[in-house]
């Protein structure tokens, strides 16, 4: 009788360790791992939640970078064109130093519409590796990352030649594989912990 | 009488007047004379990736340290103080240049009264470029752009060490006593 428990229960251990490397390996190497944080009206909002989405734009911004300030018009012209094509966008603030407060204000002044989710102790930022605002991430429906870097060639708007965010969301429309997955995006550094 | 006496100390006052103005007329030509002009005049050119190329192998037999930085990026501000002092210390050593990426319109407005506030006699520029990548990649390959950013080259224009983020005048020092290539008398000094 205890033999037949032991076995029993050796099976279902088995069964659980296999779930769990099932599970495991649902996440594609490289990807990255789902995270829900706050926006600033203190609502969630997790990386799974847009899994249907054609893809996900993360977009890492501040309040008081000038340089990621010089982009507030662009991105939300980009969020307004791209959304409604079935992209799912994020901004995120992980600055040790601005605070929900102010990028509620900030978000308000400056007419972004799109949902900004405070990353406390930079931790999202450390996990994407980000280093600079603005800095732009794109991922597919497995998290994998599709494209990241700046969002233009260029700070000052009339300078602009290489709309190189805008031109990755049309290539993935298009259904055509991304053909500059890396670029190098330039602002301010984040301030973390 | 009175009108003589009057007449008298009116010759005076305006031969001490005469006086006066001629020595103010002589003092300041000579003045300007013995003035070091580089303390005064910030002067702040506009530099092409061509020209930052060329400037970066054509070195006088120094080490070239160059410092990437903007009015707008806080921890550029703060170590600055630091390399100031850093490039006062060993201006006979080093050359040590600082590359501004605010707009070269901003020159006037921004820039200069920053370096004047900072006391900041080496030489400054103002990066021109369409395509940041390629300014990016000539100072170094693996740097992903964020600032303050600072680049150390040997006497023969071949890179050394690279610092990203800002820097203390200790750890500015370091980098440069690293540098196998520095004068030994700098290390000496260092």
């Amino acid at each position: 009788m205890i033999k037949k428990y032991l076995l029993v229960f050796s099976l279902l251990l088995v069964s659980i360790f296999a779930i769990g490397a099932c599970i495991k390996s649902s996440q594609k190497p490289g990807a990255i791992e789902n995270f829900t944080l706050q926006d600033y009206n203190g609502k969630n909002h997790s990386l799974s939640d847009f899994k249907d989405s054609v893809a996900t734009v993360i977009l890492f911004i501040a309040t008081e970078c000038p340089v990621s300030n010089a982009y507030n018009e662009r991105m939300e012209n980009i969020f307004h064109e791209y959304g409604p094509k079935g992209f799912a966008f994020l901004g995120i603030n992980s600055n040790k130093a601005e605070f929900v407060d102010r990028i509620k204000e900030h978000a308000k002044d400056n007419g972004l519409t799109f949902p900004i989710l405070k990353d406390e102790n930079n931790v999202i930022a450390d996990m994407f590796e980000a280093s600079v605002t603005p800095e732009a991430y794109v991922l597919n429906s497995e998290f994998e990352i599709l494209y990241h870097g700046r969002i233009d060639n260029s700070r000052n708007e009339s300078e602009v030649v290489s709309k190189d965010l805008e031109k990755t969301l049309d290539e993935i429309l298009s259904g055509i594989q991304v053909s500059k997955k890396e670029t190098k995006a330039f602002g301010c550094t984040i301030k973390r912990i | 009488m009175h009108n003589k006496e009057n007449l008298s100390v009116m010759i005076k006052h305006f031969k001490l007047l005469i006086f006066l103005t001629g020595l103010v007329l002589w003092i300041k030509p000579v003045y300007s004379f013995f003035e070091l002009p580089a303390l005064n005049v910030i002067d702040v050119n506009i530099i092409s990736i061509e020209e930052l190329k060329e400037f970066i192998k054509n070195r006088d037999g120094k080490p070239l340290l160059i410092n990437v930085w903007a009015t707008w990026c806080a921890p550029c501000r703060e170590e600055f103080p630091d390399l100031v002092k850093i490039a006062n210390e060993y201006y006979d050593q080093i050359d040590v240049i600082g590359i501004s990426v605010d707009f070269p319109e901003e020159i006037d407005s921004k820039i200069i009264p920053f370096l004047k506030k900072q006391n900041a006699d080496f030489k400054n520029y103002v990066i021109k470029v369409i395509e940041p990548e390629d300014f990016i990649n000539l100072l170094n390959e693996n740097w992903r752009g964020a600032i303050p950013a600072t680049f150390i080259y040997d006497a023969n224009g071949e890179q050394i060490k690279y610092l990203i983020g800002k820097q203390s005048y200790e750890e500015f020092k370091k980098a440069l006593l690293k540098a196998p290539s520095l004068s030994p008398t700098m290390g000496e000094k260092i």
